[in-house]
């Protein structure tokens, strides 16, 4: 009851945080020349450019002044108005931001997603053998790992991963068994005539329907060799991720399960003749996993950093690479379209991360 | 050829005059060993706790008391501390049986000592003592607010213990309420209406007859607020059969077959663990022989049953879970803790310091223990909860009828609280004796200083008592003043007390003293 009532407020709570976003990025376009921004918003394929201008100023009420253009922003936002951008552009893409977001975006989720469940299923029972052996060689291993994971770049172990796990990287290699770049294989297909569920565009990118996951889709369409095959091309950058996600949680789970093994109301359930595995597994565990919830939201902001990185090295088509790209063709909406998702799922992250946090630690409603 | 209960009367028989001993402690030696040296916190303690007794322990801050609580559990901080050696006999079970298994200490120096644990042996140990902790002591804390853990709903702390010690017991009592019929409630009902003067006596009975005596004062209420005969009926009937009519009695019985099975191995293996004495091998002897016939008998049977899962079935599971969540609102009305419906529901932060040291006792004393362990329980406290958690163990000592170690630096609380008291100097007993006889007539050096540094009750303050007047100060126990270890600080001192030290003898009946001004014998 209480709990249900603390979400209902977490969530209320939002609506301020996502207004301040909302003006963090308006500010940001309204610092640019306001000639260029009306013709950066609209479609570069309209019949009348002049015309499309003189409405696309209107829209974005740049003779409004600074209040009225924001409500106009606001409004924008809203209907999912978010203006146009260039891409070196696959076939169905129809030009506008988020359009390409939605092209773009379920590859990342993909990755995000895999790392994420990966890492936490991984971290929580081995942070929770390593923290309650103090000082043993679980420990003392566990504890190199986290530490070398956690302070390498993950540009760096993706650039490393690549050549000791890349396919082709070292001749004869055994382990070298992974693709490193890219979705699929094109051998996987039949490229005379390819899928038509398979939308190519310039500059090799291509993007599967309907979920533009190809994994997915070949299940979807039964091409289960090419769904083998385009797995094979996420276990990299998901290994990647993984570990540096994983050296994160294992750290701060490690060194909170040290902490309340030492306290006193261990000692209360060892008194009471709690077996030792009960002991670790609730009292410990359950006290422990609080304060790396609260890091957990720190952990996956700096994840969402590293996966832009990701994607460059592994030539892998997801937001990063959409940021990329309308970084390099001057699309400013594709930019602060971008920069918009990226505060989006930065906040909701911080409202799961609260909300577990209140279900774990009764002390945190009042 | 022996039986375990012939053996068992004849052990009893010899031990007749220890057989009041609950706790027994001799030679018990905890060391920690910290980069700094080894801090040799308790030094040979012995003593001994009768069964119903309130012992008190006094002696100043870091004299050992915390300690000597920690070690008589086995649950000293390990690394850096460890008890090294002695004996701790609790209902005649030596938990340290296996001492010598445990770990190999290898002192090379003060500060380098190697200590090597022996896992498996160590992982035993602590499956043995998971079954005597808690059931047969429990355990309250100085300071409840870190003592109770802080994501567990207080009732889930109580019945945590219950569930963990007393599966057969709950089997029972869900047994024999099953077995009641609407007839027998209309019978006492009918009973009680026609004999109002004595509805309690008549209720009393009824409710031992049938093993209800746990629910007595709740079908009291009941007669109290109702007074259609078919909805006070209707109300006992539901209020005896909660949680029940989940189940079918029959696998109620199974599952309280299989915990007696469990209860009656465990034990077995708890005894053959704990016995160290010479004769105890005949009595190994024979439970082993007993615990092949029960193995023989009705093992297969629990371990087909066992693949059913019956008695750990969801509804077996649930109705257990309710007969505990009955038994923990119990005990937190035994321990006067107002509204248990929502205490039980609550986390330890919502309580006040005094509710929460309230909770803790209940939950020490959910297993049904017959010796609690406070360690400075009311130290935390302000005056007037102090006076009642005071109160509330003297009760509970009374009513429960389990012995206390009842640790303080206070005196005065130990002349209200205790039969008798050890005063603990740097990690010794100096004396021991009655409560009375002590303040009477002190007899140690330091217990005269200690009454010395007694305020008169006029000018007794309310902080409690510390121990001003004793000149000097407490000695470091990682290199401690060798022979007598009060030496430096006492005015008697003679050239034998620095070289040796004073055993502890009984002078006159349940009068113990460790000092060479009344007896010359050194502790080896
Ligand atoms: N974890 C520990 N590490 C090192 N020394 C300890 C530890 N716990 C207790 N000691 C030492 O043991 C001695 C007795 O402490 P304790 O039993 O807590 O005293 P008290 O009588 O106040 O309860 C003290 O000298 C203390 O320094
Ligand atoms: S043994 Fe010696 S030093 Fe110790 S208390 Fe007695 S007289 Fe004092
Ligand atoms: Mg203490």
């Amino acid at each position: 009851m209480e709990l249900r009532f603390f979400i209902i407020r977490r969530l209320l709570l939002m609506i301020p945080t996502l207004i301040g976003l909302t003006i963090i990025v308006f500010v940001l376009m309204w610092s640019l020349p306001h000639t260029f921004l009306a013709s950066a918003f609209i479609n570069p394929k309209a019949p009348n450019r002049a015309q499309a201008i003189l409405t696309a100023e209107n829209q974005l009420g740049l003779n409004q002044g600074i209040v009225l253009a924001y409500l106009h922003y606001l409004a924008n936002t809203l209907t999912g108005n978010w203006g146009y951008m260039t891409l070196t552009t696959p076939i169905k893409f129809d030009g506008t931001v988020l359009s390409g977001i939605g092209l773009f975006f379920p590859n990342t989720i993909q990755l995000v997603i895999f790392a994420a469940i990966l890492s936490i299923l991984i971290a929580i029972p081995l942070g929770t053998y390593i923290g309650a052996r103090p000082n043993s060689i679980a420990d003392h291993s566990g504890r190199i790992f986290s530490l070398s994971f956690y302070a390498i770049p993950v540009f760096v172990l993706a650039v490393v991963f690549q050549v000791v796990f890349g396919k082709g990287v070292i001749k004869g290699n055994p382990v070298g068994i992974f693709p490193i770049s890219g979705t699929f294989s094109i051998s996987a297909i039949n490229v005379i005539s390819p899928p038509s569920w398979l939308v190519s565009g310039v500059g090799g990118v291509v993007l599967s329907e309907p979920t533009h996951l190809i994994i997915f889709d070949s299940l979807i369409h039964g091409d289960y060799a090419l769904a083998a095959n385009a797995f094979m091309h996420i276990v990299l950058p998901v290994l990647v991720l993984t570990l540096s996600l994983l050296a994160g949680i294992l750290r701060f789970l490690r060194a909170s399960m040290v902490d309340a093994a030492n306290s006193e109301y261990i000692k209360t359930a060892r008194s009471k003749g709690v077996p030792e595995n009960i002991v670790i597994k609730l009292h410990m565990r359950r006290n422990a996993l609080i304060p790396t919830i609260t890091v957990l939201g720190l952990l996956f902001a700096s994840l969402l950093g590293g996966v832009v990185l990701i994607e460059d090295v592994f030539d892998y088509p997801g937001i990063g690479y959409l940021a990329l790209s309308t970084i390099l063709s001057g699309s400013i909406f594709g930019v602060l379209g971008t920069t918009f998702l990226f505060g989006i799922i930065l906040i909701t992250a911080n409202l799961l991360v609260d909300i577990t946090y209140a279900i774990l630690d009764p002390r945190i409603r009042y | 050829m022996y039986s375990i209960q012939n053996l068992e009367d004849e052990r009893n028989k010899n031990k007749a005059a220890n057989e009041e001993d609950y706790l027994k402690v001799t030679d018990l030696v905890t060391n920690f060993y910290t980069s700094r040296g080894i801090v040799k916190a308790l030094d040979k303690i012995n003593f001994s706790i009768r069964r119903g007794e309130i012992f008190g322990m006094v002696g100043e801050s870091g004299c050992g008391k915390s300690v000597t609580a920690l070690s008589i559990m086995d649950l000293v901080q390990d690394p850096p501390g460890r008890v090294v050696s002695g004996r701790v006999e609790i209902d005649g079970f030596n938990i340290f049986s296996d001492i010598k298994d445990l770990a190999r200490i290898r002192v090379k120096s003060e500060t380098e000592v190697k200590i090597k644990r022996n896992k498996r042996a160590i992982k035993k140990h602590n499956f043995m003592l998971s079954k005597i902790r808690g059931k047969k002591a429990g355990m309250i804390f100085q300071e409840p607010s870190l003592a109770l853990n802080p994501v567990l709903r207080a009732g889930d702390q109580i019945t945590e213990n219950i569930l963990l010690h007393n599966k057969k017991a709950i089997a029972d009592s869900l047994i024999n309420r099953a077995n009641l019929s609407l007839d027998d409630v209309k019978l006492v009902v009918d009973e009680v209406l026609n004999n109002k003067g004595e509805t309690k006596s008549i209720l009393n009975n009824w409710c031992r007859k049938n093993a209800l005596v746990d629910l007595e004062t709740q079908i009291n209420s009941i007669f109290k607020n109702y007074t259609d005969p078919k909805e006070i009926e209707n109300e006992i009937v539901s209020l005896i059969k909660g949680g029940i009519t989940l189940v079918d009695k029959s696998s109620l019985i199974e599952a309280r077959d299989y915990y007696d099975y469990r209860e009656k191995m465990e034990s077995f293996e708890i005894k053959r663990f704990a016995a160290t004495e010479e004769n105890d091998r005949e009595l190994i002897r024979s439970i082993e022989a007993e615990e092949v016939k029960l193995r023989t008998t009705s093992g297969a049977r629990f371990r087909s049953y066992s693949l059913r899962r019956i008695f750990t079935g969801k509804k077996v599971e649930k109705a257990f879970k309710m007969e505990a969540n009955r038994r923990a609102k119990e005990l937190l009305s035994l321990v006067s803790l107002p509204d248990p419906e929502r205490i039980m529901k609550s986390y330890p932060h919502e309580l006040s310091g005094g509710m929460q040291q309230r909770l803790m006792i209940a939950i020490a004393l959910a297993s049904d223990p017959k010796l609690l362990i406070a360690d400075e329980p009311t130290t935390a406290l302000d005056v007037t909860t102090q006076a009642q958690i005071l109160k509330l163990l003297r009760n509970l000592n009374q009513l429960v009828g389990a012995s206390i170690l009842f640790i303080t630096h206070d005196l005065a609380v130990i002349a209200e609280m205790c039969n008798r008291v050890a005063v603990m100097y740097a990690g010794s007993i100096v004396e021991q004796g009655d409560v009375l006889d002590i303040f009477d007539s002190p007899k140690h050096p330091y217990t005269v200083g200690l009454l010395g540094a007694i305020p008169t009750p006029q000018v007794k303050t309310d902080a409690g008592i510390n121990l001003h007047t004793i000149p000097g100060s407490v000695p470091n126990l990682i290199t401690p003043p060798s022979g007598c270890r009060f030496h430096p600080r006492c005015s008697f001192a003679m050239e034998i007390c620095s070289k040796s030290k004073p055993k502890l003898v009984e002078l006159e009946a349940q009068r113990k003293v460790a000092c060479f001004l009344y007896s010359s014998e050194v502790e080896e």
